[in-house]
């Protein structure tokens, strides 16, 4: 298996520039998901490692080598398609074995092997069926077991649960990275669906406008996000204007907000009274008398939601902050409340435009 | 709600005058075919129809014509190497279309059917220059090129529709997993537009045969289509002979819907 770098990519359509520098890593037997809302540039990044795209500028390497000049048939990557892009006039069996038969392995291999990668996919008693005779959560594991089968130096997966219902999404999810661990295959990941990139990754990259906004674990990017725009993609989370920022070294600062004064961490490298904001995720608030918490406020909205109690609170500046509290807290709309935080899931991100 | 119920109690009426339009409009295209057929079976000796008793001596006849056999034997001829030759053609001009993007392809789709635009008289005319000029006038030779000019549109409208049912995602996946782009060519996308291309050589087959304009201009010297000998053969008598000739087309254009739909299935072909 192999580490494969990906270096200040850049990929121009016509007069709009669809990627603008993305770097990236990924180490051997690591899954790494790009992330990122439609025409983030994740996607071309993929097409770009599977070879369909030239780009225009930038490098990628596979265990220190370009792999640039490389036609995409010649890469030995898989590649799992949002639509499957299975062969309609193959049976499952054929499908699988597709690329074995172009390496012209002997029949008796052939089959083994096909069956193998069949029963890793559990697709057992399917070999017979075209692909529109099963279901679309069979077919997009006939597309794993397609790629799988050839056991490709590197996966890349195009937002292979897309057309998947609910249900089928979370079995293929979990299908597809015990493959990916079992077989140490080096992975890349597309999707839009944060609980996807947090459940499945090693590494995520924030993809924003044609360049990678975080490269980071899926821990580092939801608890300590470098902007509001990852912090928002990654999950729900409440933001309020800092002012007074100091430094205290070491990613520590003092500020003030909502009329108090805190010390938390935060990005390092705010300056001095610079704009910022802090991040408080709901999990981080816990509503307490009106004399004891943190912040002090007003509910203005609370609804019941079963497994907990969503609230909104109006702070005295009008920001509000949303939370989950326990179910059977008592609390009405006009009730003025104390917000407790747990500052150790505050985080304070510089300010910069959107 | 009210708009629901007046559509259903409208729709028996609407449903009767649809059917009957579309019987009239079968009658419109069966006629002349029901007209033709029938004559060639006639024991009389003009074409008539309802027809005067029932002979097949009109057939006998027509394959005692030595001028009305040749001229079947040379449009089968030409027709066939018509239909092989647009396929090829027409499978590579598909291709080429699906790789142009963008606003030349629009340019690249009406140039491909140019000769279907362009009246065939004038493109007879055109072509005949050109060919005395290479030297190619009134021969085989040429008349070929001018039936492979005119049919090609049928065929690449054929292929092209069947070549945009192909989704690009597969040619992807098939070179993800270390195909060639021939090798994709032969075992994804030729099974997949298959019945597209028997379907257009077959057009282009049918559309041969009946050429009739551009092969008066461009025959060869003692040389006759079939539609060419026919119609000299009518200037002078008017025998049911013409109508066996005919229902013989018939027969042949009916056999070829039939391989088409022995190989391909009706349904995929269009």
């Amino acid at each position: 298996m192999a580490t494969v770098e990906v270096r200040d990519l850049r990929k121009r359509y016509h007069n709009f520039l669809a990627l603008d520098g993305v770097s990236l890593k990924a180490e051997s037997g690591q899954l790494v998901t790009l992330l990122g809302p439609s025409g983030c540039g994740k996607s071309t990044t993929l097409r770009c490692l599977a070879g369909f795209l030239e780009p225009n500028g930038g490098e990628i390497t596979v265990a220190g080598e370009s792999i640039l000049s490389t036609p995409a048939n010649r890469r030995g990557f898989g590649v799992v398609f949002q639509n499957y892009a299975l062969f309609p006039h193959m049976t499952v069996a054929e499908n699988i074995g597709y690329g074995l038969k172009l390496q012209k392995v002997s029949k008796s291999e052939l089959t083994s092997r096909v069956n193998e990668v069949m029963d890793l996919v559990r697709l057992d008693g399917l070999s017979d069926r075209l692909p529109r005779e099963i279901s679309g959560g069979q077919q997009q594991r006939v597309a794993l077991a397609r790629a799988l089968v050839l056991k490709p130096k590197l996966l890349l997966l195009d937002e292979p649960l897309a057309n998947l219902d609910a249900r089928l999404r979370d079995e293929v999810r979990w299908l597809i990275r015990d493959l990916q661990q079992q077989s140490g295959i080096t992975a890349f990941y597309v999707t839009h669906d944060q609980s996807e990139a947090m459940a499945m990754s090693d590494m995520v990259a924030v993809m924003k406008a044609g360049r990678v906004a975080q490269f980071a674990t899926p821990r580092e990017i939801y608890q300590k996000p470098t902007e509001r725009y990852v912090a928002d993609f990654t999950g729900e989370a409440n933001f309020l204007s800092c002012t007074d920022v100091t430094p205290q070294g070491d990613g520590r600062y003092a500020i003030a907000v909502a009329g108090t004064t805190l010390e938390l961490g935060g990005v390092p490298g705010i300056a001095s009274g610079a704009p910022a904001e802090l991040l408080l995720r709901p999990e981080a608030l816990e509503l307490t008398m009106p004399e004891s918490g943190t912040f002090r406020g007003t509910v203005t909205k609370s609804a019941f939601l079963g497994a907990a109690l969503h609230c909104e609170i109006t702070l005295p500046d009008d920001s509000i902050l949303k939370l989950s509290a326990e179910p059977n807290t008592q609390v009405t709309t006009g009730d003025a409340v104390g917000i407790a935080i747990d500052r150790s899931h505050a985080w304070l991100m510089p300010k910069v435009a959107p | 709600m009210s708009d629901a119920t007046s559509a259903f109690s409208h729709q028996r009426p609407v449903n009767i005058a649809f059917g009957i339009l579309i019987i009239l409009l079968y009658v419109f295209l069966m006629a002349p075919l029901v007209m033709i057929v029938g004559a060639s079976f006639t024991g009389g000796l003009l074409i008539d129809f309802p027809p005067q008793g029932l002979s097949l001596k009109w057939y006998f006849e027509f394959f005692e014509r030595q001028d009305l056999v040749d001229g079947l034997l040379m449009s089968l001829r030409i027709g066939a190497i018509t239909a092989v030759v647009t396929m090829t053609v027409a499978m590579m001009a598909a291709l080429a279309g699906q790789a142009i993007s963008g606003r030349l392809s629009g340019w690249f789709q009406l140039g491909m059917t140019l000769p279907l635009l362009v009246p065939e008289l004038l493109t007879a005319v055109g072509l005949l220059f050109f060919l005395y000029k290479i030297e190619l006038g009134k021969t085989v030779v040429g008349l070929q090129m001018g039936h492979i000019l005119m049919s090609f549109p049928y065929a690449y409208v054929s292929i092209a529709a069947a070549m945009r049912q192909v989704p690009a995602s597969l040619e992807e996946a098939s070179a993800s997993l270390g195909a060639t782009g021939w090798q994709t060519f032969r075992l994804v996308i030729l099974p997949l537009v298959m019945p597209g291309l028997a379907m257009g050589g077959i057009f282009a087959f049918i559309n041969s045969f009946d050429l009739y304009t551009i092969s008066l201009l461009l025959k060869p010297l003692g040389g006759n289509t079939l539609p060419l000998a026919l119609f000299d053969f009518l200037t002078y008598e008017f025998k049911p002979t013409a109508a066996a000739a005919a229902t013989l087309s018939i027969l042949l254009s009916i056999l070829g819907v039939a391989i088409v739909q022995k190989l391909v299935g009706l349904q995929r072909a269009f």
